[in-house]
Parts: C-alpha cells; sequence; structure tokens
C-alpha cells in the first residue's frame, strides 16, 4: 500500500513534466511552415491527393522504410520466438468452431481481403493506405484461422510474399535514386493526372508493396502465435 | 564515392531477400549476411578515408528528392564517418564471432542481425528527430530478438524487461519529439536548434524529455537494472554489441542534439555521466558472474564518456580527442572481453583460471583489461591523461575527484578477475574449444588497441617523442617466447646493457646514479635467470616491460612521459609479482596501491599543470596554485612505491611470494622508483609547508616511523624472505627520512643509503632465494645448520647483514655516519632517535638470518641438500665485489654522490682526504677501519677455530617429555619465535594495525556496494518504477521545482 | 478558462490521462498481461497526443478531394504531418506490443505462471 502511494505520488510529478512540456500548447490557428509547404505544394510535387499519404509515403518515406522494417522484425523475431520444431499438430484439441461463424467467415474473407486491397491501392486519394489496407487484409487472414482452424497456410508462402514485397519497396527506393532525385524519390514515374487511380507517380506501387509486406507481416505474426498456442 | 544511402538499400535488401533463403543452406545466407556487412563497413571506411585525407567536406544526402526540412535528410561528416566505421566494423566482426549461432539459428536471426546495424547506421547519420527515434527503435527491437540467441529462460525474461524499460524511454522519447514538434513546426534537428527552444514557454522540459530519454537509452545508474540483466544473460556475442555498437550510436546521438538543449544539459549530462561512472563500478566489486561483471564496467565506461561530453564547457576542444580516446578504448577492450567470455564460457569469474591453458588468451585478456583501466600505451591512458589536465585547468576539482575514485574502483574488481585468470586454480574446470571465427575479431581488437595507442600518442601534442624502442623489444621478446631460456636471458640482458651503453653518456647527476641501479641492476639480477630450466613462459616480456618502465622514468622529461613510465614499470611489476606461487591476493593489493598512488600522482601533475603551458618536468618548479596541495599528492603517490608505512601492506606478501629472482627485482630495484620520484619531486618544489606545518617534518617523521615498525616487523618473521621484505620497508624509512632533511648530508646519506640497499637487498634475496630453491620452505625454523652444505651462500649473507646493520667495515656503515651528521646538522632529534632505535632493531633480523638459517645443526631432511645453483651465485659474487671496493674506498661511491648534490646543497658537504672523510662533527677513514676490524675478525675467528676443536656433537630432536612426543619437534626447537621475550614487549607495537585499517575500508566498501545492488531485485516492474523516478529526480534537478510552468 | 475547455485542449488532456493510467498499470498490476495492457495504454495515450497537436479549429482532413480547393490548401486542412507520425507510432507500438505478447506467451509457456514476481531469477 505505501508503495502504491508512492508510486502515485511519482506518477503525479510524471503528470506535471508531461504537462509541463505541453505548457506553451495554445492550439493552433494555422499551419507550421513544413506543413503549409505540404499543404500548398504537395499537390503539385507529389501528385497525393491524400497529403498523409504524400508525407508517409515520400516526404517521409523514410520513416515508412523504418516502420516496415519494424513490423518485418517483429515478425521476423516473433517466428524465430515461437518457431514450433514438430509442425504436425494433428492432436491438436481444437475449441469447437459455431456454425455462425464458419459460414460467415466463408463469405466475408474474400470480402475483407477485397476491402484490404481497395484501401492500400486508394492510399494516395481516400484516407487508408498500405498500413491500413495491410491491417484489413491480415485481419481476413485472422479471421479465417479462427473460423477454420484446421485450415493450413503455408509459411513459407507468407515469407516469400513478404520477402518479394520488402525487396521490391527498396529497389523502388534506389531507383529513385538513379532515376529521379533521391532514394524513395516517387517522380520516378509520372504523377499523372492528379486525383485519378494512376496518379502520384511511385506512391501506388509503393503503396501496394507495403500494404502486402505489412498484411503478410501480420500474418505471419498471427500465424505463429497459432502454430504456438498448444506448445507445451 | 559510394553514398551513404546505399548502406541503408544494401542492409534491408538483404535482409528482406534473406526471406527467401529460409529453408536453404544457412552457410549461404550467412555469407550473403556477412557480404552486407562488409559492403556496409567499405562505405563507411572509404567516407572515413576521404575525411582523412582528402579534405572531403561534410554531404548532406537528402531523400525523396526534396531539400529539409521538407524531407528526411542524412548527414555525413567527419564525425558520422567515424562513428559508422567504428560500429560497422564492430559489426562485421560480430558478425563473424557469431557465425556459428547465427547459422545454427536460422535467416531470422540473420535478417535481425543486419537490420540492427542499419538501424544504429541511420541513427547517427539522420538529421531528422522523429526519424531517429523510429530507427532507434529498430535497434532496440533488433537487439532484444538478438538477446534470444540464448533461448534459455532467463534471456526470455530478461528480454522482456529490456522490452518493458525501452518501450517507457522511448515512449517519454516520443512525447518529447511531438512537443518538440509543436513548438518548432519542424523535425529538422538544425531547425529545432536554431529554434532555441530553451527560451520557449513548455520547450524547455520537451528538450528535457528528450535529453532524459537520450541518457537514459545509455542505461545510466541507478535506473538500469533491466540492462545489467541482458548483460548477464545474453549470448557474450551480443553482449559486445550492446556494450559497444548500441552504446556508441547512443552517445552519438547525445552528442548531435546537445546543441537544441540549455546549457543546463551539460551539467545534467556530467552528474549523471559521473553518478553513472562512480556507482555502477562500485556495485561491480561484489560481482562475481563475469558478463555481468562486464554489464557493470560497461554501463561504468559510457558512463564516463557521458561526463566527458557533459564536462565540455570543462574541456574545449579536447573534447573530442578524450571522449574519443575513451570510447574507443572502451568498444575494443570492452568487446574484446565480452568475446573471450564466449570462448571460455566460465560463469563464474573465479573460474576463469581455466583461460591460462591458452597463455595467448590470457594476453589477449591483460591487453583488454589494462586497456580498460587505462595503462599506456592505450588510447584510454592517453585520454584520462588530458582529461585530468584539462579538468585541473578549468578548476574541475570534484569531477576531477570522482572520476579518478570512479576509475580507482573500476580496477578493484577488473584486476580482481584478471588475478583469477592469471594464479586460480584450474586444475578441475572443464576444457574449452577455440574457434578460429571467435579468436580472430579479439586478436584484430587487440592489436587495434596498440594502434589506436600509438595514433594517439602522437596526437598528444607534446614535443618529446615516446620512445618505443623498449616497447618493441618487449614485442620481441613475446614473439620468441618459444625458445629456451638461457637463450632469451642472454638476448634481456644484452638488450638491457645495449640500452644502458647508449644512454650513459646522456645520463648526468642522480638520473645517473638511478640509471646504473635500475639498468646495471637489472643486467645482475638478470645473470641469475641462467639457474632456471625450460621455457619460462612470460618471463622476459614481463620484465622487460618494468625495466623499460624504469629507464623511461630515468628518461622522462616531461610530466606525461614520466607519468607513461611510471604506469608502464607499475604493470610489468605487477606480471612479475603475480608469478609467485601464491601471490593472487599480494599482486592484487600491490596493483591497487599503485593504481591508487599512480591516481594521486596524476592529479598532482594536473593541479601543477595549472596555468602552465609547458609539459615539462620543470613545472614542477614553478608551480602556481596549491603547491602544498600539489607536493603531498605527489609524495604519496611516490610513497605508495617506497612503501612507507601505512602504505605498505602490499609490499611483504608481494616480495615474499616472488619468484627467487624476481625478489630482488622487485625489492631492491624497483622501490627505487619510488625514491627517484620523491627526489624529482623534492628537488622542483622546495621546501613545502601546510601553514606552520612543515610538510617535510611530517615526512621525517613517516620516515622515521616506518624505519622502526619495518625493522620491528622484520624481526618476528618466521618466513626468511617476509623478513626481507619488510626490511626493505625500513630501509627506505631511512631513504626518506634522509631526503625529507633536505640538507647535503641528508641526500647524501639517502642516495648512497639507495646505491647499498639496491646491493645488499639484491644479494640477500637472490641468497636467500637460493636457500629456499634447494630447501623447499621459507620457514626459518624448519632450516639450519646450512652452512656446511652452502658455504658460498653463507659468506654472501654474513656480507649483507654486515651491511644491513650499518656496522663496521662494511659501506652501511658509511651511510648510516652520515645520516647521522645530517641529523646532527639538522637537530631533529626526535625522529632521529626513533631512526637510531631502529638501526637497533636491525641487529635482531639479521642475527636470526645468520643464525637460524645457517649455523646450530642440519635438520635431517637437508642433508642432501647442494649450494645454490651457480648462476645464482655469480651475481651475488660480482655484487660483493663492488660492496668490498666501496667499503674499502668510500670516496669511490659517495665522492661522486657528495659532487652531484652539491649544485642542489651547497652548504654542508664532506670534506675529503683521501679515504678520510670529515663532516663538520667529526671524521672516519673508511680504509683504516676496514683495515682494523678485518683485524679484530681475524684474530677472534682464529681463536674461535681453535676452540672449536673441544665442542661436542649431539642429535636434535631428541626430545621427548614424559614419553610423548611433540607432533611438531621443530616447533619447539629454540630458533622457533627466536624473539618471544622481545615480542612480548614489543608485540603491540606490530599488531597489524593498518592492514586491518585497510581490510576495513575494503571490507566498508564492499558493504556498502552490496546494500546499493540490491535495488536490482530483478522485478521488471520495479526497473520501470526507477526509470520514472530517475526522470522525476533529474527534473527537479534541472528545474528546482515547478519552474516552466 | 472556459475558453481553455476546446477540442484540442481536452483532447490533449484525455491522452495525458491515458498516459498517466497506463503508466500506472504498468507500474503496479502482477499480471503480465495486463502489463503489456498498460503499455499500450501508454502509448495509445501517447498517439493521442501526437493527434491533438496537428489539430486545427474548424478545418478538415488533409484529403485534396472535391471538398478541398487545391489552391487553398494550406487555409483548409489541419496538419497533415502529426497523422503521418500517428501512424508511424502506431506501428511500432504494434510491433513492440506484439513482441511483448510473444515474450509473455513463452515464458507462460515455460513457467506456467503470469506473476511478474515469478521472473526474479536475474539480479544484482
Amino acid at each position: 500500500m505505501v508503495k502504491k502511494g508512492f508510486i502515485l505520488l511519482i506518477l503525479a510529478a510524471m503528470a506535471v513534466i508531461i504537462v509541463g512540456a505541453f505548457a506553451g500548447f495554445t492550439g493552433n490557428t494555422d499551419l507550421g511552415y513544413v506543413a503549409n509547404h505540404y499543404a500548398s505544394n504537395g499537390a503539385s510535387e507529389v501528385g497525393s491527393a491524400n497529403l498523409v499519404t504524400a508525407v508517409v509515403v515520400t516526404y517521409r518515406g523514410l520513416d515508412t522504410l523504418g516502420e516496415v522494417t519494424i513490423l518485418f522484425l517483429s515478425a521476423a523475431i516473433v517466428g524465430f520466438f515461437l518457431k514450433v520444431e514438430n509442425t504436425d499438430n494433428k492432436d491438436r484439441k481444437l475449441k469447437y468452431v459455431s456454425e455462425i461463424l464458419n459460414t460467415a467467415s466463408q463469405v466475408l474473407v474474400p470480402i475483407i481481403i477485397l476491402f484490404g486491397v481497395y484501401v492500400f491501392i486508394n492510399g494516395h486519394l481516400s484516407p487508408g493506405g498500405g498500413f491500413q489496407g495491410g491491417a484489413i487484409l491480415a485481419s481476413g487472414f485472422v479471421l479465417m484461422f479462427i473460423a477454420q482452424p484446421k485450415k493450413e497456410i503455408s509459411h513459407k508462402m507468407v515469407t516469400i510474399l513478404e520477402s518479394i514485397s520488402g525487396v521490391s519497396f527498396v529497389l523502388l527506393g534506389v531507383a529513385g535514386i538513379i532515376f529521379a532525385s533521391g532514394f524513395l524519390d516517387n517522380t520516378i514515374l509520372s504523377l499523372g493526372k492528379f486525383g485519378t487511380l494512376f496518379s502520384a507517380g511511385a506512391i501506388p506501387i509503393i503503396y501496394i508493396f507495403v500494404g502486402l509486406k505489412v498484411g503478410s507481416e501480420l500474418t505471419s505474426i498471427a500465424l505463429s502465435l497459432k502454430e504456438n498456442q498448444n506448445e507445451a | 564515392m559510394v553514398g551513404p544511402i546505399y548502406i541503408i538499400a544494401i542492409a534491408l535488401g538483404t535482409a528482406f531477400f534473406l526471406g527467401f533463403f529460409k529453408k536453404a543452406n544457412r552457410t549461404f545466407s550467412f555469407g550473403l549476411m556477412l557480404l552486407a556487412m562488409a559492403f556496409m563497413t567499405f562505405i563507411s571506411a572509404q567516407w572515413l578515408y576521404a575525411f582523412l585525407t582528402q579534405n572531403q567536406e561534410t554531404v548532406q544526402i537528402f531523400t525523396a528528392g526534396f531539400k529539409p526540412p521538407f524531407s528526411i535528410s542524412l548527414q555525413m561528416g567527419f564525425h558520422e564517418s567515424i562513428f559508422l566505421t567504428i560500429i560497422n566494423v564492430l559489426g562485421l566482426f560480430s558478425a563473424i564471432y557469431l557465425f556459428g549461432h547465427l547459422r545454427d539459428k536460422g535467416v531470422n536471426m540473420m535478417m535481425v542481425f543486419v537490420v540492427l546495424f542499419m538501424g544504429l547506421n541511420v541513427v547517427v547519420m539522420t538529421r531528422d528527430l522523429f526519424n531517429l527515434f523510429v530507427f532507434l527503435e529498430i535497434s532496440t527491437i533488433a537487439i532484444i530478438g538478438l538477446i534470444l540467441l540464448e533461448k534459455k529462460e532467463d534471456a526470455i525474461s530478461s528480454g522482456f524487461k529490456y522490452l518493458i524499460a525501452s518501450g517507457i524511454i522511448s515512449g517519454l522519447l516520443l512525447i518529447g519529439i511531438i512537443a518538440v514538434y509543436y513548438y518548432s513546426e519542424s523535425l529538422f534537428i538544425n531547425d529545432i536548434i536554431a529554434s532555441k527552444l530553451m527560451y520557449v514557454k513548455g520547450g524547455t522540459i520537451a528538450t528535457f524529455l528528450i535529453l532524459i530519454a537520450l541518457v537514459l537509452e545509455l542505461k545510466p545508474f541507478p535506473a538500469n537494472g533491466w540492462a545489467l540483466d541482458v548483460y548477464e544473460s545474453a549470448h557474450p556475442g551480443v553482449g559486445a554489441i550492446v556494450s559497444s555498437a548500441s552504446a556508441t550510436a547512443g552517445i552519438f546521438i547525445l552528442f548531435k542534439l546537445l546543441p537544441a538543449f540549455s546549457d543546463s544539459a551539460y551539467y545534467i549530462i556530467a552528474v549523471i555521466g559521473t553518478l553513472t561512472f562512480v556507482g555502477s563500478n562500485l556495485l561491480g566489486i561484489k560481482q562475481n558472474k563475469a558478463t555481468r561483471l562486464l554489464g557493470y564496467s560497461s554501463i561504468g565506461q559510457i558512463g564516463l564518456v557521458m561526463a566527458v561530453i557533459g564536462l565540455t564547457p570543462y574541456l574545449g576542444d579536447k573534447t573530442m580527442f578524450i571522449a574519443f580516446g575513451l570510447l574507443l578504448t572502451h568498444i575494443l577492450a570492452k568487446a574484446g572481453l565480452f568475446w573471450l567470455a564466449g570462448i571460455v564460457k566460465s560463469k563464474n569469474i573465479r573460474d576463469w583460471a581455466v583461460i591460462r591453458r591458452n597463455p595467448h588468451l590470457l594476453v589477449l585478456m591483460g591487453t583488454f583489461v589494462f586497456a580498460l583501466i587505462g595503462f599506456p600505451p592505450f588510447p584510454s591512458f592517453f585520454a584520462k591523461w588530458e582529461l585530468i589536465m584539462q579538468l585541473a585547468n578549468s578548476s574541475g576539482m570534484v569531477w576531477l575527484a570522482f572520476i579518478l575514485l570512479g576509475s580507482f574502483i573500476e580496477g578493484i574488481y577488473m584486476f580482481r578477475w584478471f588475478g583469477y585468470a592469471v594464479k586460480g586454480e584450474n586444475k578441475d574446470l572443464p576444457e574449452f574449444k577455440i574457434h578460429w571465427n571467435k579468436i580472430l575479431p579479439a586478436i584484430l581488437f587487440a592489436i587495434g588497441l596498440y594502434a589506436f595507442g600509438y595514433y594517439s600518442s602522437t596526437l598528444t601534442g607534446i614535443a618529446g617523442k615516446f620512445n618505443y624502442l623498449p616497447l618493441l623489444f618487449i614485442v620481441f621478446l613475446y614473439a620468441i617466447d618459444f625458445l629456451p631460456v638461457y637463450i632469451k636471458n642472454t638476448i634481456s640482458i644484452a638488450g638491457v646493457g645495449y640500452y644502458l651503453y647508449t644512454i650513459y653518456p646522456g645520463l648526468e647527476e642522480y638520473r645517473l646514479v638511478f640509471g646504473l641501479i635500475f639498468l646495471a641492476g637489472g643486467m645482475l639480477t638478470l645473470l641469475a635467470g641462467y639457474a632456471y630450466k625450460g621455457k619460462r613462459q612470460g618471463f622476459y616480456p614481463l620484465t622487460i616491460m618494468m625495466f623499460a618502465g624504469l629507464l623511461g622514468l630515468i628518461e622522462a622529461k616531461t610530466t606525461l612521459e614520466f607519468f607513461f613510465a611510471w604506469e608502464l614499470m607499475t604493470a610489468g611489476s605487477y606480471f612479475l609479482i603475480i608469478r609467485g606461487k601464491k601471490s593472487m591476493p599480494h599482486a592484487l593489493s600491490y596493483i591497487l596501491f599503485s593504481v591508487g598512488g599512480a591516481y594521486l600522482i596524476l592529479a598532482g601533475f594536473a593541479l601543477a599543470h595549472i596555468d602552465q603551458n609547458t609539459f615539462s618536468l620543470d613545472i614542477l618548479s614553478n608551480v602556481q596554485y596549491y603547491a602544498p596541495v600539489i607536493f603531498t599528492l605527489l609524495a604519496v603517490g611516490f610513497m605508495t612505491k617506497t612503501a612507507s608505512i601505512g602504505l605498505h601492506i602490499w609490499l611483504p606478501g608481494a616480495h615474499a611470494e616472488a619468484e627467487s629472482d624476481v625478489s630482488p627485482m622487485v625489492s631492491a630495484i624497483l622501490l627505487k622508483a619510488g625514491v627517484f620520484g620523491l627526489i624529482i619531486l623534492m628537488l622542483h618544489m622546495g621546501f613545502q609547508s601546510f601553514g606552520n606545518v612543515d610538510i617535510y617534518y611530517i615526512l621525517a617523521w613517516i620516515g622515521a616511523i616506518t624505519a622502526v615498525m619495518g625493522n620491528m616487523m622484520a624481526a618476528f618473521q618466521e618466513d626468511a624472505k617476509r623478513l626481507l621484505a619488510y626490511s626493505s620497508i625500513g630501509f627506505l624509512g631511512y631513504t626518506v627520512f634522509g631526503l625529507a632533511l633536505m640538507s647535503h648530508l641528508g641526500w647524501l646519506a639517502a642516495i648512497s643509503l639507495s646505491v647499498i640497499h639496491f646491493m645488499f637487498k639484491t644479494l640477500l634475496f637472490l641468497a636467500i632465494g637460493g636457500v629456499v630453491w634447494r630447501v623447499k620452505t621459507k620457514e626459518m625454523y624448519k632450516m639450519g645448520g646450512l652452512i656446511k652444505k652452502m658455504p658460498f651462500t653463507f659468506i654472501s649473507v654474513l656480507m649483507g647483514i654486515i651491511v644491513i646493520s650499518g656496522v663496521p667495515p662494511l659501506t652501511g656503515f658509511g651511510g648510516k655516519w652520515i645520516l647521522y651528521n645530517a641529523v646532527l646538522d639538522k637537530g631533529w632529534f626526535f625522529p632521529a632517535a626513533a631512526v637510531f632505535f631502529a638501526g637497533i632493531i636491525a641487529f635482531l633480523y639479521c642475527f636470526r638470518l645468520i643464525h637460524t638459517i645457517f649455523l646450530g645443526q642440519l635438520k635431517d631432511e637437508h642433508r642432501e641438500v647442494k649450494e645454490a645453483p651457480f648462476w645464482m651465485l655469480v651475481p651475488q659474487y660480482i655484487i660483493l665485489g663492488v660492496i668490498m671496493l666501496f667499503s674499502a674506498l668510500p670516496n669511490s661511491l659517495l665522492k661522486p654522490i657528495g659532487e652531484i648534490l652539491l649544485p642542489y646543497f651547497p652548504d654542508g658537504a664532506l670534506e675529503w682526504q683521501g679515504q678520510l672523510a670529515i663532516s663538520a662533527f667529526g671524521y672516519w677513514n673508511g680504509k683504516l677501519i676496514m683495515f682494523i676490524v678485518v683485524g679484530i675478525f681475524v684474530t677472534v675467528f682464529a681463536w674461535l677455530w681453535y676452540m672449536n676443536r673441544n665442542a661436542q656433537k649431539v642429535k636434535q630432536f631428541n626430545i621427548g617429555y614424559s614419553a610423548e612426543r611433540p607432533s611438531l619437534p621443530e616447533t619447539t626447537h629454540f630458533a622457533y619465535n627466536f624473539f618471544a621475550p622481545y615480542k612480548k614487549v614489543l608485540g603491540f607495537l606490530v599488531t597489524p594495525v593498518i592492514s586491518n585499517f585497510w581490510d576495513d575500508v575494503s571490507e566498508g566498501i564492499h558493504a556498502v556496494a552490496d546494500k546499493i545492488r540490491r535495488i536490482y531485485d530483478g522485478n521488471a516492474q520495479n526497473y520501470a518504477l526507477h526509470i520514472i523516478m530517475f526522470v522525476v529526480v533529474f527534473y527537479l534537478i534541472a528545474f528546482g521545482g515547478f519552474y516552466g510552468i | 478558462m472556459i475558453e481553455k475547455l476546446n477540442l484540442e485542449n481536452i483532447s490533449l488532456a484525455v491522452g495525458i490521462i491515458v498516459i498517466l493510467i497506463g503508466l500506472w498499470g504498468l507500474l503496479t498490476q502482477k499480471n503480465l498481461i495486463k502489463i503489456v495492457i498498460g503499455f499500450a495504454l501508454f502509448d495509445t495515450g501517447i498517439h493521442i497526443v501526437m493527434v491533438s497537436i496537428g489539430y486545427i479549429k474548424g478545418r478538415t482532413a488533409p484529403i485534396l478531394d472535391s471538398a478541398v480547393d487545391v489552391n487553398n490548401a494550406s487555409q483548409i486542412v489541419v496538419d497533415p504531418i502529426p497523422q503521418a507520425l500517428v501512424l508511424t507510432a502506431i506501428v511500432i507500438g504494434l510491433g513492440i506490443t506484439a513482441l511483448m505478447l510473444s515474450y509473455v506467451l513463452k515464458m507462460y509457456q515455460k513457467r506456467k505462471s503470469l506473476e511478474i514476481n515469478n521472473y526474479k531469477d536475474l539480479k544484482w
């Protein structure tokens, strides 16, 4: 109890510090000059209607590469960590799956996957993008794992998909150095007509790979956890 | 040139590409990864090369084709290229080291490995704050992944602790970053620096959060329990990466963002760094698990580098040199030690004795340990020197004291560990295998330490070039270590002789005297080495190391050279001492006293340097401030080597347990280094006093008490070599006393006594060493009657004790005579009385040496004993010849010394008429006395010999009490506990008060360390709490409450 | 006082409170899963704070569709940068949380306990 009181005291001090860090926060009335540049020139420089996408994929593309790398790392570590030596799980005790879930999943999974693809392909036009689309994709597979626990997905295929999209992402980045003015420059392809599907240079392609990569990474993590759940 | 962006492309491309090869040949996958690491190393090294040689300008790399602040940019400058090269080289060799592991664990871990180093590279290069956060996270997560290379329960739970801790830290960092973004409207670091957030409301605390998070990434004491657990449980190859590569990147971030923080950030970093350095090392001394110990040391060392960065306001433009020197040493040495830990596989430091099975590994370990503590010729030595000099110069005395304290504490556990490795019992320990891929990186890193040490020495900016010739000779001797003793011995003697021959013309005054003691003495004692058979592995490089240090002292023109030589000598003598059979604890106390003393000397030099632009030793005669303090620091430092009372406890064990020919080296020769130091000190600084208290009067008392106590303890010893060791303490007491008189006669006495002490102590240690060699015991009561078996040795000892006891006709008398004259001259009668009393006690132990060992009856088990080995006798008889010469013709020794002293002490010199010396109080004719005494001796001897015909011989140990025989008949021997009556009366004087005092100090420190380290209770939650508390405490320190809201 | 109760201040305050609640859970709960949940809350709180920072009263999402005039965008949209950052931060948080959970899973498998006090083998 004394300890909890002490923790409370420390957290109160912590609250003071965090509040202190935002002591100068008065809300915004206007964009900062970097943000202003994005809002004013994003359309002409990058050609993406979704400014967040412009920032994520191009202006701060290196962050995104890092982000993808973090998921990649997590998937690799979890995959290594939870690796099941003995993969034939025939004597696994499976929970009963209700008929509703099973039936619904058969309908829903393809739609979810399709929706995921839609979200990352349209990332430069509408809210969404590679991460969101990838997450939706993966959620479709998770639903499948729950509804049809016996159904096996080749983990190897997932990894290979992940690798292909990862290597492609990096190659696109390098292509930016060679064919345009810097790593991850999206103008290696023509910016196209603003606001259409085939616009914003390489952004849709990058987002496809990001979407596939995130989708396969999250699926891979879920797969690892699934394979591991009956381990002693 | 290949652009730095390709580091990212290559690393990530390889990592993603490896996914195709999950089931393929793993050696192939490993090869791919290694290729990527090599390429990254190549890119960074090529930039470094361009910066060093081609005036390359700093380059900005813009991503996405936009300029910052609109896109993320990287920077490749000189500093970046150095740090990247360090990190990548470490990565490359870590990969090689971990070859077997990575191959067995599969492709996933290879991906993690290469991504880790990519992350660290970007962290160094990026100029975007949020990007920094992202890639910092990448490297943290990758480390957590690599911890799993050991899939043990320990590693898993420590990985979880690391996750929690780093989660909180990066959360704090993120809060800081987002607040900073609000205030500066940009994430470009240059913009953030330009917007001077420390003057913005809220910005102060936002930058504080970033600062404290970055500091926490460096695992500061005491919020670092999680890191220690990782160091302990992770694979040592991973420990090396965490300790070296991650920390290097962390230090660079701090360095990079420093301009964005307020000036008080320097202070905070310095406080945290120093606290970490002292605190972590303090807790390390209770540690007995090797990898965890390395963890404590790593954290401490990084704390020191942090402190250096924080002390920038004190250090000015030397900061980079110091920080690099320390960091580079830490990286190379710590990685090397971690790698050795992975080879040896002994958890407990006591079990490291097993490393001795391969002596080359021991050499590597020694290199790393001595580099960490800051011995020459390693970069850390020069960095620490510069650090202390600059701190003193800008009045950072408190920092200086704490940094030296922390260094000393680190020495305690590092040398203890090394001692176990050198001397611990290793019979029952398991074998270990050495794979080439594990040993190669360590060897290269050790070579790197020497190379960078040499490079650092060229950067010190001191005109006098360091003398590396003796060091090359050491390397040469190490290379020919496989040859038999007699070849190496001849080469060593020839080397020392040749060196003496070349420098002899340049030696003047007292340098000549001590040069002869050190080098001619060295040759003499080396002669005894011919008595050894076999290879005597390691002996010659180490001996020459000590002599190289000694001659360096003679040659030193600058304080830095002097200190360099002093440390070299200390290292060499430590190795010689630890070679003895039971010498582990004594060698430890020797090195600790030496290191402690060396730090005092360093501090003294640093204070003396204040406001002086030259590095010459002459600065001591021109000291601007704190003169008495400087004098005291240096004097105490030098007295650790002369083993004056209070600082003597290392000596008896160290000298007594050493090998037969090492004892004279470390006793007769090494101790004179302290005398030499004192002479330089006193000549330069002259009279000093604290207010009304004359320091020299105190020194005289110290000398006198040392003489009394040393001799008294010598008298009560049963162990012959211990007796001689204590006698050295006593005799050095005379010397200190003589020097403290600060008069012509006092110094004449002190210097001539030094020469004499060198001669008779070499003589006696060799003679007694020869006896011990034959009878296999050092206990005197187990000997007796050896006069018939070892007549030549007997004569040596006889002559030796006549010299010690200072009776006519031999040369010891001359020394004493001058000393008493000097006392009369000065009028310090109370300490003089003590010195006189000490002279009487000397008779007691002298008598024991001759009587107990050589007279009386021969023990049964010694019937077959032979005379000492021929080569042990040779140096003894050479010395005997010299003693006879000096005794018969005293002016051959005393007159030249007197002339040396004339310029310094013109008054009160002796007047010489032939062999007749005349002082203000009387006269002495050595030659005449020689004739008289020899006459008396011959007469008495002839009479005794004549009477001896009637003596009747009896058998000994024919003892029985009421039909019972004592189980240890020797203890009933009259020679056992010979001076029991005296001991009853005076014994209270020799209770080991001082040893007890130091034992208590040591126990106290250990107890404190043990108390404090209980905070690391292993609970991840408490570690998290420590982090939050750390933030709160330093917030309060930085803002003194609620400033800024 | 009242005028301070606008949307960005409220969401900032909520974010900070969530951060503190998360920390409280992290520091006081004994169950490993609950500790991870505490961390996730802590992380989420930070994300809320990040989003609040970029908000501008009365403006719309930074997507240049029919509702936003491209030429006048800088007067109409909110700051896109914190939104981009929060996206990255969420993904990072996800990666860390996934790692934490798999560690907990493995720890549980080895020792059949979720009590944090049972994992104190390494210390001092």
